[in-house]
């Protein structure tokens, strides 16, 4: 196939002749704004979009938090519905986890892997791209449950036959983010037209839907970075040598490549059972509910530990940073990331010590749970190793990072309780499971993040954070944090239960309740003002230098904002920690121009990514539609999947494209490198 | 500078942290639903295994806060510091990273030790609590079964969305035997009871904090515990499952009774109900009883046989909870002033009010699954999505389907009736 589209080396995409794909369609590469952004397969631009999505859907998850915080601040409240309650906190556990944290975890996979190798963009660019709007169409059917909900509420659909013949009308999902069947599922025998009786509504389709369709966005994603990473490095970046944030992306892609099959599996068989009369957990036909949460922890457990790698990633970046000295062993922390990786496929049962297992499995359960703590232990010496003997610089993303070994330590210690099996019989859907896993996540994983968005946003937009702002932001989040989180101990271990929408006077929980509401508001002040603070920065902040922290890996290497190209020629590199000792050491980074006079590759902008990705929110709206017992809503899914195969299709003819663009070659790669030496060729 | 800011951030700390601690009283432990208040060996083993945990991670919590802390503070930067960065390969020291990791398993050693005791203390009951507990060395009445005499008291539970039921089949209260009991279990003081757990809709979990931790009722599967309470009361317990619409309301209660009010109790949960009065206002509540459709699916021992998916009414008037024990039957001031008067720690309770019982009645019966009250306003069921939908009775069965609203006066001979089942 030839590709007429190596034209004339040129300093800017804009400057090129228009393009025609093998289709004969011109390709959208010479446009700029929002056709730019829909189109791009820039894995900077498509960091940001994942960053912005995630930081719009914290703000949709802390809203129904405050809103759950608020029906709880006081015995016997009213404030809203028991179903209603049920709906905020399924979709705010969803919400943080897989639109939420995931995908800001993404947003820094995105922008900083092929940074931090040396390369120029993932392996799959397009594919990037498809897995950002699968991601962004999945979180919109999710949440569209709510639209329908409040139609639904508001008398929208009183007219329609379906709507009457409806048992159940709970429009957004209301079964917990874990979604137990049979709960979750379906009871009795199923009749004629393959439907059998329900214990929930159509809520819960769109949540199947949902997740489905955002695990097809992280498997793409993660098959693209895991071969980004082992096959894009730079000459010299050997895996040793691998900046801990990528170590840490690899073992989260493999953890969410291994993971995500289960879940996709026991969704699909749920979705069976709901809407084709399948009995898969159906007790009364056989079926097995306790299946669905092996299924489900089989994944779900492993899920945490995709949640928390990437922001002990960071933290691993930032520590050492800001204590001038490289990381306390590096091996050994990359290999308890990958022993945490392991053991968390290991574990799952422990959120099953209630069921029944038995003696056997719940001791050997017990045990492969505590074995967990020392690799995460490992992890806390490593980094207390950093900052002993350094000089500890504090700066917003050092004081986060901070707060994150602190939190996540407090958290780790409340894990540790629960891994004996006695004790988590009291624990267990109590107070003091949210407590902990708070602790982890938002303690934790949300400073971690927090400190990355901190340390990165003048790498990413050239422009740095006020630091005062930061500071007021930041210590709101920690104070509100531990006022709303901490009294959550003892409300669990006082005996009250998770997912319940109101309590009695009486059983003393009334005062730490109202003192875990004001803590949650704090802590959405303190959330608006770092986002706001963020924002504002991205937008209108002050420029600054390209390497305002004295970074040590290759991206700090960079101008910042980072050109197309990334790289102008490709690094050479000799050390682990490149940057620094290129700046201060003796081994510095060599550049080879490997373009040669053509300029560099560029990979062509495609629509074909949205457009398959598009499919998925017609399939996502025509199954709970469906169920709804719409007309004719199977045609829905229908188009939705010739959609999704057209888009595949001309994905695959229109070939993959691609451009010259002409770079500075003599100019400044490295632009704080004290000297220009290396720049010779 | 910041340094300073920090350090004295974390002064500050230390008051918080103290009135924090100042503000817990012996009485934030003793609470309803504690678990740090075990009243059974059950609960008390889990509640020193917990606390073994809580020791070696306070241990740990100070030794490595105490480090971070320090190393944050000693290391941190000071003016005229070199800005340059120590060049090295972070490899770390394999002395300390084995000695940590050795040191971290041995700690861990320390709590799996009585963890695995735990889990097979808890799993059944140990053998030398057996004899005790059989039901010939401590079920003094007669009439006592020979079949059952060597065997420890068995309690079926079963949980439905969302009450529990109770059955007690070497006694033959059992739904089948239309003599279930529903909401309140009572138990015998100071002997090993097992509990046999099923479900028959979703899943629950039996959780009385003070006696034991919980056991999931999963559908479709036999699951069982054992429980044993040393101190005679009444005690609070939940479904720990998220089971749907009302998971909140799914409580119950446990009353802890001497072995020979045990029995007592028993004999009195077999009897039927007595006969009303004719021409009485009960007598009234009673034909309504069959004729607003709750005969269907509530049995009353006695007077009414068809039920048996509903609640078993036929000793309603005596217990201290309706509604999946979320509406307390007790006179309210009178509990409360009970709970004062007696020494902490102990679970007293005050006897059912009459007053309170009928207000709680008609609250439940009024609003359930009826869109208007008998005031014509529209109603909220107390528990949001219960099954109790008595105006559409004749549609289940298929037959037609009827709106019927009761009037405040029907409302009112429904409860008399009730009232006299005691």
């Amino acid at each position: 196939m030839s590709h007429d589209t190596h034209h004339a080396p040129v300093a800017s995409k804009l400057d090129l002749a228009p393009e025609r794909s093998d289709l004969g369609l011109y390709r959208p590469d010479r446009t700029t704004g929002l056709l730019d952004w829909l189109t791009t397969v820039d894995h900077k631009k498509i960091g940001i979009l994942y960053g912005a999505f995630a930081m719009f859907y914290f703000l949709v998850g802390g809203v129904e938090a405050l809103a759950i915080r608020t029906q709880l601040a006081r015995p016997d409240q009213a404030v809203v519905t028991a179903r209603m309650y049920n709906q905020l906190f399924t979709m705010h556990g969803t919400t943080m986890i897989f639109l939420g944290v995931m995908p800001l975890s993404a947003a820094f996979f995105n922008f900083l892997v092929p940074l931090q190798i040396g390369a120029r963009d993932v392996a799959f660019p397009r594919l990037n791209a498809f897995s950002l709007w699968a991601f962004v169409f999945g979180a919109f059917v999710l949440n569209a449950s709510w639209l329908f909900e409040f139609g639904h509420l508001a008398g929208w659909f009183d007219g329609f036959a379906w709507h009457q013949a409806l048992t159940y009308t709970d429009f957004a999902p209301a079964n917990g983010w874990f979604s137990y069947a049979p709960l979750s599922g379906t009871f009795g025998q199923a009749n004629a037209a393959l439907q059998s009786p329900r214990f929930t509504g159509v809520g819960t389709d769109f949540w199947i839907i949902g997740i489905q369709i955002l695990g097809v966005a992280s498997l793409a994603a993660s098959f693209n970075f895991i071969c980004t990473i082992l096959n894009m490095r730079a000459k010299g970046m050997t895996m040793m040598r691998l900046p801990v944030f990528t170590w840490m992306t690899l073992v989260t892609s493999f953890l969410i490549i291994l993971a995500f099959p289960a879940i996709t599996v026991a969704l699909i068989e749920l979705m069976f059972d709901r809407q084709f009369g399948a009995n898969f957990f159906n007790p009364s036909a056989g079926g097995q509910p306790v299946l669905w949460q092996h299924l489900f922890w089989i994944f779900g457990h492993p899920e945490v530990y995709i949640l928390v790698l990437p922001a002990m990633g960071i933290v691993s970046e930032i520590l050492p940073t800001f204590s001038g000295k490289a990381l306390f062993g590096y091996p050994i922390i990359v290999f308890s990331g990958a022993v945490i990786g392991f053991l968390g496929f290991a574990v799952w049962s422990h959120h099953m010590f209630t069921t029944g297992l038995g003696p056997v499995p719940t001791a050997a359960f017990s045990l492969l749970t505590m074995a967990i703590a020392v690799p995460t232990g490992v992890k806390i010496f490593n980094w207390l190793g950093t900052i002993w003997g350094g000089r500890v610089r504090f700066t917003p993303p050092m004081v986060l990072a901070l707060g994150f070994i602190w939190m996540f330590m407090c958290g780790g210690f409340s894990g540790v309780m629960h891994s004996s099996a006695p004790a988590d019989s009291q624990q267990q859907d109590s107070y003091f499971v949210i407590a902990h896993f708070h602790y982890v996540l938002l303690g934790g994983v949300l400073l971690g993040l927090m400190a990355g968005l901190y340390f990165w946003f003048p790498k990413i937009f050239g422009r740095m954070p006020n630091a005062t702002i930061a500071y007021i932001g930041s210590g709101l989040v920690i104070l509100g944090f531990n006022l709303a989180f901490g009294p959550m101990h003892y409300l669990g271990l006082a005996g009250m239960p998770r997912r319940t929408h109101t309590y009695h006077a009486g059983n003393g929980w009334e005062q730490w309740n109202l003192v875990a509401t004001i803590g949650a508001y704090i802590l959405g002040i303190g959330v608006c003002i770092v986002f706001g603070n963020l924002v504002w920065t991205a937008l209108k902040g002050k420029k600054c230098s390209n390497d305002p922290w004295d970074g040590r890996t290759l991206e700090w290497s960079l101008p910042s904002p980072v050109p197309e190209y990334n790289f102008a020629q490709s690094p050479v590199v000799g050390a682990r920690d490149a940057f620094t000792e290129h700046k201060h050491g003796s081994k510095r980074i060599a550049y080879e121009n490997d373009g040669g006079d053509a300029g560099v590759h560029m990979p062509s902008q495609s629509w074909m990514p949205m457009l398959a990705a598009a499919g998925f929110l017609f399939i996502g709206f025509g199954m709970p539609m469906m169920s709804m017992g719409v007309p004719h809503a199977g045609w829905i899914v229908i188009t939705g999947v010739g959609v999704l195969i057209a888009g595949i299709w001309f994905w695959a003819v229109e070939g993959p494209g691609g451009y010259m663009l002409k770079t500075p070659v003599e100019g400044p790669a490295p632009a704080d490198r004290p000297s220009a030496a290396t720049s010779a060729h | 500078m910041f340094s300073r800011i920090f350090s004295r951030v974390g002064l500050l700390a230390v008051p918080f942290l103290a009135l924090v601690l100042a503000g817990c009283s012996k009485a934030d432990l003793q609470v309803r639903q504690s678990t740090l208040d075990p009243k059974g060996p059950v609960a008390q083993m889990q509640y020193e295994v917990f606390m073994d945990t809580v020791w070696l991670v306070l241990v740990l919590f100070v030794l490595v806060g105490g480090l971070l802390v320090y190393a944050v503070i000693r290391y941190r930067s000071r003016p005229g510091d070199s800005t340059v960065p120590v060049i090295e390969e972070g490899h770390g020291n394999p002395l300390v990273e084995i000695g940590l990791i050795t040191a971290s398993i041995g700690a861990l050693v320390f709590i799996a030790v009585p963890t695995l005791s735990a889990i097979w203390y808890t799993d059944d009951i140990p053998a030398e609590s057996v004899p005790k507990s059989k039901l010939s060395a401590w079920y003094g009445a007669p009439g006592l079964d020979k079949a059952v005499a060597d065997q420890v008291l068995e309690i079926d539970v079963v949980g439905k969305q969302w009450w529990f039921r109770f059955e007690y089949p070497q006694f033959g209260l059992t739904n089948e035997a239309k003599h279930s009991v529903p909401n309140e279990m009572v138990i015998p003081k100071g002997v090993a009871v097992r509990i046999n757990l099923r479900s028959e809709d979703v899943i629950h979990s039996f959780w009385i904090p003070k006696i034991a931790g919980k056991v999931d009722l999963m559908p479709g599967r036999k699951n069982r515990l054992w429980i044993q309470a040393d101190q005679v009361g009444h005690y609070y317990g939940q479904c720990a499952e998220f089971c749907g619409d009302s998971h909140a309301y799914m409580l119950f209660r446990c009353e802890v009774v001497e072995p020979a009010e045990f029995a007592k109790w028993v004999a009195a949960q077999k009897a039927d109900a007595a006969p009303v009065a004719p021409g009485s206002k009960a007598e009234q509540g009673k034909n309504l009883f069959a004729a607003k459709s709750c005969v269907m699916c509530h049995n009353v021992g006695g007077h009414f046989g068809a039920g048996a998916f509903a609640p078993d009414l036929t000793h309603i008037a005596s217990r201290k909870s309706l509604a999946g024990a979320w509406l307390d039957n007790r006179d309210p001031k009178a509990q409360l002033a009970q709970e004062k008067s007696s020494p902490l720690g102990t679970e007293a309770s005050a006897p059912v009010d009459r007053a309170t019982l009928k207000a709680n009645l008609i609250k439940w019966i009024g609003s359930s699954g009826v869109s208007t009250g008998a005031d014509g306003k529209p109603t909220k069921d107390v528990k949001p999505g219960n099954r109790m939908h008595y105006y559409k009775m004749f549609n289940v069965a298929g037959l037609r389907e009827t709106h019927q609203t009761m009037t405040a006066d029907e409302l009112d001979a429904l409860a008399e009736y009730l009232l006299t089942l005691k």
